[in-house]
Protein backbone atom coordinates (compact mmCIF):
# COMPACT_ATOMS: atom_id res chain seq x y z
CA UNK A 1 0.00 0.00 0.00
CA UNK A 2 3.11 2.05 1.21
CA UNK A 3 4.49 1.19 -2.13
CA UNK A 4 1.45 2.05 -3.98
CA UNK A 5 1.32 5.24 -2.63
CA UNK A 6 5.04 6.41 -3.36
CA UNK A 7 4.34 4.97 -7.04
CA UNK A 8 1.61 7.21 -6.98
CA UNK A 9 3.30 10.14 -5.73
CA UNK A 10 6.05 9.56 -8.56
CA UNK A 11 4.20 9.34 -11.37
CA UNK A 12 2.46 12.29 -10.49
CA UNK A 13 5.54 14.19 -10.04
CA UNK A 14 6.80 12.64 -13.42
CA UNK A 15 3.47 13.48 -15.45
CA UNK A 16 3.28 17.39 -13.60
CA UNK A 17 6.98 17.60 -14.92
CA UNK A 18 6.38 16.24 -18.67
CA UNK A 19 3.32 18.48 -18.78
CA UNK A 20 5.41 21.64 -17.42
CA UNK A 21 8.42 20.52 -19.84
CA UNK A 22 5.62 19.94 -22.75
CA UNK A 23 4.00 23.88 -22.17
CA UNK A 24 7.41 25.11 -21.77
CA UNK A 25 8.34 23.66 -24.87
CA UNK A 26 5.08 25.15 -26.54
CA UNK A 27 5.32 28.57 -25.19
CA UNK A 28 8.74 28.87 -26.30
CA UNK A 29 7.77 27.63 -30.17
CA UNK A 30 5.34 30.10 -30.11
CA UNK A 31 6.91 32.88 -28.19
CA UNK A 32 9.69 32.03 -31.10
CA UNK A 33 7.41 32.33 -33.78
CA UNK A 34 7.81 35.51 -35.92
CA UNK A 35 4.73 37.71 -35.36
CA UNK A 36 3.18 39.15 -38.91
CA UNK A 37 1.91 42.85 -37.50
CA UNK A 38 4.48 44.62 -37.12
CA UNK A 39 4.71 43.77 -41.45
CA UNK A 40 1.41 44.09 -41.81
CA UNK A 41 1.50 47.69 -40.08
CA UNK A 42 4.01 48.83 -42.25
CA UNK A 43 2.65 47.47 -45.15
CA UNK A 44 -0.49 49.30 -44.30
CA UNK A 45 1.48 52.69 -43.48
CA UNK A 46 3.40 52.71 -46.87
CA UNK A 47 -0.68 51.85 -48.46
CA UNK A 48 -1.52 54.82 -46.58
CA UNK A 49 1.42 56.99 -47.82
CA UNK A 50 0.85 56.02 -51.42
CA UNK A 51 -2.96 57.06 -51.39
CA UNK A 52 -1.42 60.20 -49.69
CA UNK A 53 0.91 60.27 -53.09
CA UNK A 54 -2.58 59.70 -55.22
CA UNK A 55 -1.25 56.45 -56.02
CA UNK A 56 -4.71 55.15 -56.90
CA UNK A 57 -4.70 57.71 -59.92
CA UNK A 58 -1.33 57.84 -60.98
CA UNK A 59 0.14 54.43 -60.76
CA UNK A 60 -3.95 52.53 -60.15
CA UNK A 61 -2.53 48.79 -61.39
CA UNK A 62 0.35 48.86 -58.43
CA UNK A 63 -1.53 50.38 -56.11
CA UNK A 64 -4.56 47.99 -56.95
CA UNK A 65 -2.40 45.14 -56.63
CA UNK A 66 -0.75 46.47 -53.29
CA UNK A 67 -4.33 46.36 -51.53
CA UNK A 68 -5.16 43.16 -52.92
CA UNK A 69 -2.02 41.72 -51.64
CA UNK A 70 -2.87 43.19 -48.19
CA UNK A 71 -6.07 42.55 -47.70
CA UNK A 72 -5.39 38.93 -48.77
CA UNK A 73 -2.51 38.47 -46.06
CA UNK A 74 -4.73 40.05 -43.42
CA UNK A 75 -7.41 37.17 -44.45
CA UNK A 76 -4.60 34.70 -44.73
CA UNK A 77 -3.62 36.11 -40.91
CA UNK A 78 -7.20 35.82 -39.62
CA UNK A 79 -7.58 32.21 -41.10
CA UNK A 80 -4.21 31.00 -39.40
CA UNK A 81 -4.98 32.75 -36.23
CA UNK A 82 -8.25 30.24 -36.56
CA UNK A 83 -5.74 27.38 -35.98
CA UNK A 84 -4.57 25.18 -33.18
CA UNK A 85 -1.69 27.28 -32.18
CA UNK A 86 1.43 25.23 -32.01
CA UNK A 87 0.07 24.65 -36.14
CA UNK A 88 0.04 28.18 -37.04
CA UNK A 89 2.27 29.56 -40.02
CA UNK A 90 2.61 33.03 -40.57
CA UNK A 91 5.40 32.54 -42.85
CA UNK A 92 3.05 33.18 -45.80
CA UNK A 93 1.38 36.24 -44.28
CA UNK A 94 4.63 37.86 -43.38
CA UNK A 95 6.14 37.70 -47.10
CA UNK A 96 2.48 38.35 -48.59
CA UNK A 97 2.75 41.72 -46.50
CA UNK A 98 6.24 42.59 -47.19
CA UNK A 99 4.96 42.10 -50.81
CA UNK A 100 2.24 44.40 -50.28
CA UNK A 101 4.63 47.24 -48.73
CA UNK A 102 7.23 46.93 -51.53
CA UNK A 103 4.61 47.27 -54.18
CA UNK A 104 2.64 50.18 -52.40
CA UNK A 105 6.64 51.88 -52.26
CA UNK A 106 6.52 51.26 -55.43
CA UNK A 107 3.41 52.59 -56.66
CA UNK A 108 3.84 55.94 -54.58
CA UNK A 109 7.49 56.32 -56.30
CA UNK A 110 5.71 55.72 -59.71
CA UNK A 111 2.77 58.06 -59.04
CA UNK A 112 4.74 61.03 -57.48
CA UNK A 113 6.85 60.44 -61.06
CA UNK A 114 3.83 60.51 -62.93
CA UNK A 115 1.85 63.11 -61.45
CA UNK A 116 5.19 65.46 -61.47
CA UNK A 117 5.54 64.31 -66.00
CA UNK A 118 1.37 65.07 -66.05
CA UNK A 119 2.21 68.38 -64.04
CA UNK A 120 5.05 69.43 -67.10
CA UNK A 121 2.82 68.21 -69.43
CA UNK A 122 -0.50 69.93 -68.34
CA UNK A 123 1.68 72.80 -67.90
CA UNK A 124 3.44 72.93 -71.56
CA UNK A 125 -0.52 71.95 -72.59
CA UNK A 126 -1.74 75.47 -71.00
CA UNK A 127 0.78 77.16 -72.80
CA UNK A 128 0.27 75.87 -76.05
CA UNK A 129 -3.64 76.49 -75.16
CA UNK A 130 -3.10 79.97 -74.61
CA UNK A 131 -0.88 80.31 -78.01
CA UNK A 132 -3.87 78.59 -79.79
CA UNK A 133 -6.36 81.32 -77.97
CA UNK A 134 -3.86 84.44 -78.68
CA UNK A 135 -3.60 82.87 -82.70
CA UNK A 136 -7.77 83.03 -82.48
CA UNK A 137 -7.58 86.56 -81.33
CA UNK A 138 -4.80 88.05 -83.57
CA UNK A 139 -6.05 86.63 -86.28
CA UNK A 140 -9.14 85.51 -86.99
CA UNK A 141 -11.51 87.33 -84.00
CA UNK A 142 -12.57 90.05 -86.43
CA UNK A 143 -13.20 87.75 -89.35
CA UNK A 144 -16.68 87.18 -90.47
CA UNK A 145 -16.31 83.48 -89.16
CA UNK A 146 -19.35 81.11 -88.89
CA UNK A 147 -21.22 81.04 -85.71
CA UNK A 148 -20.30 77.32 -84.90
CA UNK A 149 -16.62 78.48 -85.13
CA UNK A 150 -17.30 81.57 -83.05
CA UNK A 151 -18.89 79.12 -80.49
CA UNK A 152 -16.31 76.28 -80.66
CA UNK A 153 -14.19 78.67 -79.27
CA UNK A 154 -15.79 80.08 -76.91
CA UNK A 155 -16.39 76.50 -75.32
CA UNK A 156 -12.46 75.89 -75.06
CA UNK A 157 -12.17 78.71 -73.27
CA UNK A 158 -14.79 77.79 -71.06
CA UNK A 159 -13.27 74.15 -70.61
CA UNK A 160 -9.18 75.65 -71.09
CA UNK A 161 -10.97 77.78 -67.29
CA UNK A 162 -12.67 75.05 -66.14
CA UNK A 163 -9.07 72.75 -66.45
CA UNK A 164 -6.83 75.61 -64.88
CA UNK A 165 -9.43 75.67 -61.81
CA UNK A 166 -8.49 71.87 -61.53
CA UNK A 167 -4.79 72.39 -61.67
CA UNK A 168 -5.15 75.07 -59.34
CA UNK A 169 -7.05 72.44 -56.72
CA UNK A 170 -4.38 69.43 -57.90
CA UNK A 171 -6.75 67.47 -59.69
CA UNK A 172 -4.03 67.07 -62.67
CA UNK A 173 -6.23 64.38 -64.25
CA UNK A 174 -9.28 66.18 -64.23
CA UNK A 175 -7.18 69.22 -65.95
CA UNK A 176 -5.85 66.59 -68.31
CA UNK A 177 -9.63 65.49 -69.45
CA UNK A 178 -10.95 69.09 -69.56
CA UNK A 179 -8.28 70.47 -71.15
CA UNK A 180 -8.29 67.81 -73.96
CA UNK A 181 -11.73 69.20 -74.53
CA UNK A 182 -10.84 72.51 -74.57
CA UNK A 183 -8.07 71.78 -77.59
CA UNK A 184 -10.66 69.74 -79.43
CA UNK A 185 -13.08 72.56 -80.06
CA UNK A 186 -10.22 75.40 -79.64
CA UNK A 187 -8.42 73.12 -82.78
CA UNK A 188 -11.90 73.10 -84.58
CA UNK A 189 -11.79 76.96 -84.15
CA UNK A 190 -8.82 77.52 -85.69
CA UNK A 191 -8.54 74.92 -88.29
CA UNK A 192 -11.95 76.16 -88.98
CA UNK A 193 -10.82 79.47 -89.23
CA UNK A 194 -7.67 79.38 -90.72
CA UNK A 195 -8.78 77.41 -93.52
CA UNK A 196 -11.44 80.06 -94.13
CA UNK A 197 -9.07 82.33 -94.43
CA UNK A 198 -6.62 80.46 -96.72
CA UNK A 199 -9.74 80.06 -98.70
CA UNK A 200 -10.34 83.88 -99.36
CA UNK A 201 -6.65 83.89 -99.80
CA UNK A 202 -6.65 81.90 -102.84
CA UNK A 203 -7.51 85.01 -105.16
CA UNK A 204 -4.85 86.74 -103.84
CA UNK A 205 -2.65 86.49 -107.23
CA UNK A 206 -5.58 87.99 -109.01
CA UNK A 207 -5.83 91.25 -106.15
CA UNK A 208 -2.01 91.52 -106.29
CA UNK A 209 -2.63 91.81 -110.28
CA UNK A 210 -5.42 94.51 -109.81
CA UNK A 211 -3.42 96.19 -107.52
CA UNK A 212 -0.87 96.93 -109.42
CA UNK A 213 -2.66 97.81 -112.89
CA UNK A 214 -4.46 100.22 -110.40
CA UNK A 215 -1.36 101.91 -109.18
CA UNK A 216 0.03 101.72 -112.83
CA UNK A 217 -2.76 103.57 -114.24
CA UNK A 218 -2.31 106.47 -112.15
CA UNK A 219 1.22 107.16 -112.91
CA UNK A 220 0.23 109.35 -115.18
CA UNK A 221 -0.79 111.41 -113.13
CA UNK A 222 -4.88 110.35 -112.49
CA UNK A 223 -6.44 109.79 -109.24
CA UNK A 224 -6.89 105.89 -108.66
CA UNK A 225 -9.06 104.49 -105.28
CA UNK A 226 -7.99 101.08 -104.10
CA UNK A 227 -9.77 99.68 -101.36
CA UNK A 228 -8.15 96.64 -99.58
CA UNK A 229 -11.23 94.57 -97.91
CA UNK A 230 -8.93 92.79 -95.08
CA UNK A 231 -6.88 96.03 -94.09
CA UNK A 232 -10.40 97.35 -94.04
CA UNK A 233 -8.30 100.84 -95.76
CA UNK A 234 -9.35 103.23 -99.14
CA UNK A 235 -6.49 104.74 -100.51
CA UNK A 236 -6.25 107.16 -102.93
CA UNK A 237 -3.32 107.13 -105.42
CA UNK A 238 -1.79 109.74 -107.67
CA UNK A 239 1.57 108.95 -109.91
CA UNK A 240 1.90 105.93 -108.22
CA UNK A 241 2.23 107.34 -105.12
CA UNK A 242 -0.85 107.27 -101.98
CA UNK A 243 -2.45 110.69 -101.56
CA UNK A 244 -5.35 110.04 -99.54
CA UNK A 245 -5.93 106.77 -97.25
CA UNK A 246 -9.17 106.44 -94.93
CA UNK A 247 -10.78 103.64 -92.56
CA UNK A 248 -13.84 102.00 -94.01
CA UNK A 249 -16.52 99.46 -93.10
CA UNK A 250 -18.15 96.98 -95.35
CA UNK A 251 -20.72 94.29 -95.39
CA UNK A 252 -21.26 92.00 -92.77
CA UNK A 253 -19.94 88.93 -95.37
CA UNK A 254 -17.43 91.46 -96.55
CA UNK A 255 -14.68 88.41 -96.93
CA UNK A 256 -16.38 87.33 -99.84
CA UNK A 257 -16.70 88.52 -103.85
CA UNK A 258 -20.38 89.51 -104.44
CA UNK A 259 -22.25 87.06 -106.09
CA UNK A 260 -25.92 88.30 -106.09
CA UNK A 261 -28.60 90.88 -104.53
CA UNK A 262 -28.69 90.45 -100.47
CA UNK A 263 -25.40 88.49 -99.63
CA UNK A 264 -23.90 91.93 -98.05
CA UNK A 265 -20.74 90.92 -99.41
CA UNK A 266 -18.71 93.67 -101.56
CA UNK A 267 -17.35 93.05 -104.74
CA UNK A 268 -14.09 92.92 -106.09
CA UNK A 269 -12.48 94.06 -109.08
CA UNK A 270 -12.11 96.99 -110.96
CA UNK A 271 -14.98 99.54 -110.88
CA UNK A 272 -16.07 103.39 -111.71
CA UNK A 273 -17.75 105.95 -110.19
CA UNK A 274 -20.84 106.51 -112.56
CA UNK A 275 -22.23 109.45 -110.55
CA UNK A 276 -21.66 111.39 -106.88
CA UNK A 277 -24.78 112.05 -104.64
CA UNK A 278 -25.03 114.66 -101.77
CA UNK A 279 -27.72 116.81 -100.02
CA UNK A 280 -31.32 114.97 -100.64
CA UNK A 281 -29.46 112.86 -103.66
CA UNK A 282 -28.58 110.03 -100.56
CA UNK A 283 -29.31 109.29 -97.21
CA UNK A 284 -26.03 108.69 -96.65
CA UNK A 285 -24.07 112.52 -96.13
CA UNK A 286 -22.85 112.01 -99.54
CA UNK A 287 -22.42 108.65 -102.21
CA UNK A 288 -20.71 107.68 -105.23
CA UNK A 289 -22.12 104.73 -107.20
CA UNK A 290 -19.98 102.42 -108.89
CA UNK A 291 -20.43 100.33 -111.95
CA UNK A 292 -20.81 97.31 -110.38
CA UNK A 293 -22.27 94.71 -111.99
CA UNK A 294 -19.39 94.80 -114.30
CA UNK A 295 -19.03 93.03 -117.35
CA UNK A 296 -16.77 90.37 -115.38
CA UNK A 297 -19.35 90.31 -112.64
CA UNK A 298 -22.33 89.68 -115.13
CA UNK A 299 -20.47 86.99 -116.64
CA UNK A 300 -19.49 85.31 -113.14
CA UNK A 301 -23.28 85.63 -111.91
CA UNK A 302 -24.59 83.86 -115.20
CA UNK A 303 -22.27 81.30 -115.10
CA UNK A 304 -23.09 80.22 -111.21
CA UNK A 305 -26.78 79.86 -111.52
CA UNK A 306 -25.72 77.23 -115.04
CA UNK A 307 -23.91 75.61 -112.35
CA UNK A 308 -26.98 75.83 -110.30
CA UNK A 309 -24.63 77.52 -107.44
CA UNK A 310 -27.15 80.05 -107.07
CA UNK A 311 -30.86 80.53 -107.10
CA UNK A 312 -32.44 80.56 -110.59
CA UNK A 313 -34.43 83.37 -109.53
CA UNK A 314 -31.77 85.45 -107.84
CA UNK A 315 -30.68 89.20 -108.74
CA UNK A 316 -26.81 89.98 -109.58
CA UNK A 317 -27.66 93.23 -107.15
CA UNK A 318 -26.68 97.03 -107.97
CA UNK A 319 -26.20 100.15 -106.24
CA UNK A 320 -23.04 99.88 -105.03
CA UNK A 321 -21.85 102.68 -103.42
CA UNK A 322 -18.58 104.18 -101.69
CA UNK A 323 -20.85 106.43 -98.62
CA UNK A 324 -20.81 108.19 -95.71
CA UNK A 325 -22.25 107.57 -92.27
CA UNK A 326 -19.69 105.21 -91.88
CA UNK A 327 -17.64 105.22 -88.59
CA UNK A 328 -19.33 102.83 -86.37
CA UNK A 329 -16.69 100.44 -85.90
CA UNK A 330 -18.14 97.08 -87.28
CA UNK A 331 -19.52 95.87 -90.87
CA UNK A 332 -23.03 97.28 -91.26
CA UNK A 333 -23.51 97.92 -95.32
CA UNK A 334 -24.98 95.65 -97.34
CA UNK A 335 -22.09 95.58 -99.39
CA UNK A 336 -21.62 99.27 -99.89
CA UNK A 337 -17.67 101.09 -98.57
CA UNK A 338 -18.85 103.05 -95.61
CA UNK A 339 -16.49 105.73 -94.33
CA UNK A 340 -16.94 108.31 -91.94
CA UNK A 341 -18.58 111.84 -92.91
CA UNK A 342 -15.71 113.53 -92.33
CA UNK A 343 -13.70 111.30 -94.75
CA UNK A 344 -16.34 110.84 -97.31
CA UNK A 345 -16.52 114.73 -97.34
CA UNK A 346 -12.65 114.89 -98.13
CA UNK A 347 -13.10 112.33 -100.66
CA UNK A 348 -15.89 113.67 -102.88
CA UNK A 349 -13.69 116.77 -103.06
CA UNK A 350 -10.79 114.85 -104.17
CA UNK A 351 -11.85 112.13 -106.93
CA UNK A 352 -15.00 112.77 -109.24
CA UNK A 353 -17.00 110.94 -111.54
CA UNK A 354 -15.31 108.44 -114.13
CA UNK A 355 -12.37 107.52 -110.97
CA UNK A 356 -11.27 104.23 -111.53
CA UNK A 357 -12.17 102.24 -108.05
CA UNK A 358 -10.23 98.75 -107.54
CA UNK A 359 -11.39 96.58 -104.89
CA UNK A 360 -9.19 93.40 -103.86
CA UNK A 361 -9.41 91.01 -100.47
CA UNK A 362 -5.88 92.43 -99.65
CA UNK A 363 -2.50 94.33 -100.87
CA UNK A 364 -0.37 92.42 -98.89
CA UNK A 365 0.04 88.56 -98.93
CA UNK A 366 -1.14 86.41 -96.07
CA UNK A 367 1.65 85.96 -94.29
CA UNK A 368 2.45 89.96 -94.07
CA UNK A 369 -1.44 90.42 -93.25
CA UNK A 370 -0.94 87.38 -90.38
CA UNK A 371 2.57 89.03 -89.05
CA UNK A 372 3.87 85.75 -89.91
CA UNK A 373 2.14 83.98 -87.58
CA UNK A 374 2.03 80.07 -88.69
CA UNK A 375 -1.09 78.71 -88.30
CA UNK B 1 -7.45 19.32 3.14
CA UNK B 2 -4.89 19.29 0.83
CA UNK B 3 -6.33 17.85 -2.20
CA UNK B 4 -9.71 20.68 -1.21
CA UNK B 5 -6.95 23.07 -1.77
CA UNK B 6 -5.60 21.78 -4.60
CA UNK B 7 -8.93 21.24 -6.44
CA UNK B 8 -9.69 25.54 -5.62
CA UNK B 9 -6.25 26.48 -7.01
CA UNK B 10 -7.32 24.40 -10.08
CA UNK B 11 -10.84 25.61 -10.64
CA UNK B 12 -9.44 29.44 -9.91
CA UNK B 13 -7.15 28.49 -12.90
CA UNK B 14 -9.90 27.56 -14.92
CA UNK B 15 -11.80 30.26 -14.44
CA UNK B 16 -8.69 33.11 -15.18
CA UNK B 17 -8.04 30.74 -18.30
CA UNK B 18 -11.64 30.96 -19.52
CA UNK B 19 -12.37 34.57 -18.73
CA UNK B 20 -9.19 35.39 -20.77
CA UNK B 21 -10.30 33.72 -23.50
CA UNK B 22 -12.22 36.23 -25.15
CA UNK B 23 -14.42 36.39 -28.31
CA UNK B 24 -13.77 38.34 -31.41
CA UNK B 25 -15.64 41.32 -31.12
CA UNK B 26 -17.53 40.59 -34.41
CA UNK B 27 -20.18 43.16 -33.74
CA UNK B 28 -17.99 46.25 -32.94
CA UNK B 29 -16.57 44.89 -36.29
CA UNK B 30 -19.56 44.52 -37.94
CA UNK B 31 -20.61 47.59 -37.02
CA UNK B 32 -17.92 49.59 -37.51
CA UNK B 33 -17.25 48.03 -40.94
CA UNK B 34 -21.56 49.13 -41.62
CA UNK B 35 -20.68 52.49 -40.35
CA UNK B 36 -17.53 53.47 -42.75
CA UNK B 37 -20.35 51.88 -45.64
CA UNK B 38 -22.50 54.72 -44.82
CA UNK B 39 -19.94 56.94 -44.54
CA UNK B 40 -18.68 56.41 -48.10
CA UNK B 41 -22.24 55.76 -49.62
CA UNK B 42 -22.96 60.04 -47.94
CA UNK B 43 -19.87 60.22 -50.62
CA UNK B 44 -17.20 61.55 -47.77
CA UNK B 45 -14.67 59.72 -50.48
CA UNK B 46 -15.37 62.42 -52.72
CA UNK B 47 -16.46 65.72 -50.44
CA UNK B 48 -13.74 65.26 -47.30
CA UNK B 49 -11.21 62.60 -48.70
CA UNK B 50 -8.65 62.76 -46.11
CA UNK B 51 -10.85 62.54 -43.44
CA UNK B 52 -12.18 59.20 -45.17
CA UNK B 53 -8.98 57.92 -45.49
CA UNK B 54 -7.90 58.53 -42.03
CA UNK B 55 -11.24 56.99 -40.75
CA UNK B 56 -10.51 53.52 -43.41
CA UNK B 57 -6.34 53.66 -42.22
CA UNK B 58 -8.49 54.09 -38.73
CA UNK B 59 -10.17 50.15 -39.15
CA UNK B 60 -7.57 48.45 -41.02
CA UNK B 61 -5.43 49.30 -37.70
CA UNK B 62 -8.30 47.73 -35.48
CA UNK B 63 -8.70 44.79 -38.00
CA UNK B 64 -4.57 44.37 -36.69
CA UNK B 65 -5.12 44.69 -33.38
CA UNK B 66 -7.69 42.01 -33.38
CA UNK B 67 -5.61 39.66 -35.01
CA UNK B 68 -2.48 40.49 -32.91
CA UNK B 69 -5.20 39.53 -29.94
CA UNK B 70 -6.44 36.26 -31.58
CA UNK B 71 -2.68 35.27 -31.88
CA UNK B 72 -2.20 34.98 -28.49
CA UNK B 73 -2.15 32.21 -25.80
CA UNK B 74 -5.46 33.85 -23.88
CA UNK B 75 -6.30 36.49 -26.45
CA UNK B 76 -8.14 39.88 -25.08
CA UNK B 77 -9.66 42.43 -27.01
CA UNK B 78 -9.85 45.42 -25.46
CA UNK B 79 -7.29 47.25 -27.25
CA UNK B 80 -8.75 46.33 -29.95
CA UNK B 81 -12.69 47.30 -28.97
CA UNK B 82 -11.34 50.58 -27.92
CA UNK B 83 -9.86 50.87 -31.32
CA UNK B 84 -13.16 50.05 -32.78
CA UNK B 85 -15.09 52.53 -30.99
CA UNK B 86 -12.83 54.98 -31.93
CA UNK B 87 -13.54 53.96 -35.85
CA UNK B 88 -17.36 54.25 -34.97
CA UNK B 89 -16.85 57.91 -33.71
CA UNK B 90 -14.71 58.82 -36.04
CA UNK B 91 -17.54 57.37 -38.73
CA UNK B 92 -19.94 59.34 -37.39
CA UNK B 93 -17.59 62.64 -37.35
CA UNK B 94 -16.38 61.63 -40.68
CA UNK B 95 -20.29 61.64 -42.26
CA UNK B 96 -21.07 64.52 -40.49
CA UNK B 97 -18.17 66.73 -41.88
CA UNK B 98 -19.11 65.32 -45.69
CA UNK B 99 -22.58 66.42 -45.11
CA UNK B 100 -21.50 69.86 -43.81
CA UNK B 101 -19.04 70.21 -46.85
CA UNK B 102 -21.91 69.30 -49.36
CA UNK B 103 -24.34 71.85 -48.06
CA UNK B 104 -21.33 74.39 -48.24
CA UNK B 105 -20.35 73.47 -51.94
CA UNK B 106 -23.88 73.68 -52.93
CA UNK B 107 -24.36 77.03 -50.95
CA UNK B 108 -21.25 78.26 -52.71
CA UNK B 109 -22.51 76.85 -55.90
CA UNK B 110 -26.19 78.66 -55.32
CA UNK B 111 -24.73 81.98 -54.33
CA UNK B 112 -21.99 82.08 -57.53
CA UNK B 113 -24.78 80.89 -59.27
CA UNK B 114 -26.47 84.09 -58.54
CA UNK B 115 -23.30 86.11 -58.68
CA UNK B 116 -22.62 84.80 -62.51
CA UNK B 117 -26.49 85.89 -63.31
CA UNK B 118 -25.95 89.06 -62.00
CA UNK B 119 -22.99 89.72 -63.88
CA UNK B 120 -24.13 88.56 -66.92
CA UNK B 121 -27.06 91.20 -66.75
CA UNK B 122 -24.23 94.21 -65.67
CA UNK B 123 -22.49 92.46 -68.80
CA UNK B 124 -25.34 93.20 -70.94
CA UNK B 125 -25.63 96.51 -69.89
CA UNK B 126 -22.03 97.09 -70.23
CA UNK B 127 -22.17 96.12 -73.58
CA UNK B 128 -24.77 98.90 -74.36
CA UNK B 129 -22.52 101.13 -73.24
CA UNK B 130 -18.67 99.88 -74.77
CA UNK B 131 -17.48 101.64 -77.37
CA UNK B 132 -17.76 100.71 -81.66
CA UNK B 133 -14.50 102.22 -82.81
CA UNK B 134 -12.74 100.41 -85.15
CA UNK B 135 -13.41 96.40 -85.35
CA UNK B 136 -15.28 97.41 -81.88
CA UNK B 137 -17.69 95.47 -83.08
CA UNK B 138 -16.23 92.36 -83.82
CA UNK B 139 -15.00 92.53 -80.66
CA UNK B 140 -18.63 93.25 -79.08
CA UNK B 141 -19.49 90.05 -81.21
CA UNK B 142 -17.25 87.94 -79.71
CA UNK B 143 -17.41 89.02 -76.05
CA UNK B 144 -21.43 88.55 -76.39
CA UNK B 145 -20.70 85.14 -77.83
CA UNK B 146 -18.25 84.65 -74.67
CA UNK B 147 -21.38 85.72 -72.26
CA UNK B 148 -23.72 83.73 -74.43
CA UNK B 149 -21.46 80.45 -73.36
CA UNK B 150 -20.88 81.80 -69.43
CA UNK B 151 -24.80 81.94 -69.43
CA UNK B 152 -25.29 78.17 -70.98
CA UNK B 153 -22.91 77.17 -68.50
CA UNK B 154 -25.47 78.62 -65.46
CA UNK B 155 -28.18 76.42 -67.07
CA UNK B 156 -25.62 73.05 -67.16
CA UNK B 157 -24.55 74.06 -63.70
CA UNK B 158 -28.46 74.37 -62.44
CA UNK B 159 -28.55 70.64 -64.21
CA UNK B 160 -25.68 69.19 -62.37
CA UNK B 161 -26.95 71.05 -59.03
CA UNK B 162 -30.39 69.12 -59.40
CA UNK B 163 -28.64 66.22 -59.95
CA UNK B 164 -26.56 66.33 -57.21
CA UNK B 165 -23.49 66.72 -59.11
CA UNK B 166 -21.84 69.55 -56.52
CA UNK B 167 -18.37 69.20 -57.16
CA UNK B 168 -18.47 69.23 -61.19
CA UNK B 169 -21.20 72.47 -60.91
CA UNK B 170 -18.56 73.79 -58.33
CA UNK B 171 -15.87 73.51 -60.66
CA UNK B 172 -18.38 74.83 -63.63
CA UNK B 173 -19.67 77.45 -61.65
CA UNK B 174 -16.04 79.18 -60.76
CA UNK B 175 -14.80 79.07 -64.19
CA UNK B 176 -18.23 80.52 -65.40
CA UNK B 177 -17.81 83.36 -62.74
CA UNK B 178 -14.01 83.91 -63.84
CA UNK B 179 -15.04 84.15 -67.71
CA UNK B 180 -18.21 86.57 -66.51
CA UNK B 181 -15.41 88.85 -64.27
CA UNK B 182 -12.92 88.72 -66.99
CA UNK B 183 -15.37 90.19 -69.99
CA UNK B 184 -16.46 92.79 -66.71
CA UNK B 185 -12.71 93.73 -66.92
CA UNK B 186 -12.68 94.08 -70.56
CA UNK B 187 -15.62 95.65 -71.04
CA UNK B 188 -14.91 98.33 -67.94
CA UNK B 189 -11.41 99.20 -69.25
CA UNK B 190 -12.85 99.95 -73.16
CA UNK B 191 -15.61 102.51 -71.41
CA UNK B 192 -13.31 103.76 -69.33
CA UNK B 193 -10.59 104.17 -72.10
CA UNK B 194 -13.58 105.62 -73.89
CA UNK B 195 -14.04 108.50 -71.31
CA UNK B 196 -10.78 109.52 -71.42
CA UNK B 197 -10.91 109.93 -75.12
Amino acid sequence: MALNKKKIKWITVISLSVVFLVITVCVIIVSQRKQPNDDLRFAREALSEAKEAEADVYSETKYKQATQIYESAMKNWSRENDRFILVRDYGSVISSAQKAKKIAEESKEESIAKADDLSKNVDAAFVSMEKKIELYNKLFKSLPIPRSVFDAHNKSKMFFSESKIAQGNGKLKDAEILFKKAEIYANHANTAAAKMLRDYFNDYGRWKSLANDAIAASRGGNKVILVDKVAHILYVYQSGKIIRSYDVEFGPNWMAHKEQAGDKATPEGNYHITSKKAGGGTGYNKAMLLDYPNAEDRAHFAQMKRQGLISKRAGIGNLIEIHGNGGRGFDWTSGCVGMRDRDIDDLYRVVGSGTRVTIVGSIEPLSTVTGGVDF
Amino acid sequence: MKSKLIIAVAAMGLTVLFSSCQKVPQTEIDAATAAIQEVKDAGADMYVPEAYQALVDSMKSANEKVEVAKAKWFPSYTKAKATLAVVSQMAVDTKAKSEARKVELKAETEAAIVEVKALVEENKGLIAKAPRGKEGREALEAIKADLAVAETTVTEVEGLLANGDLLGSNSKIKAAKEKATSIKAELEEAIAKKGKK
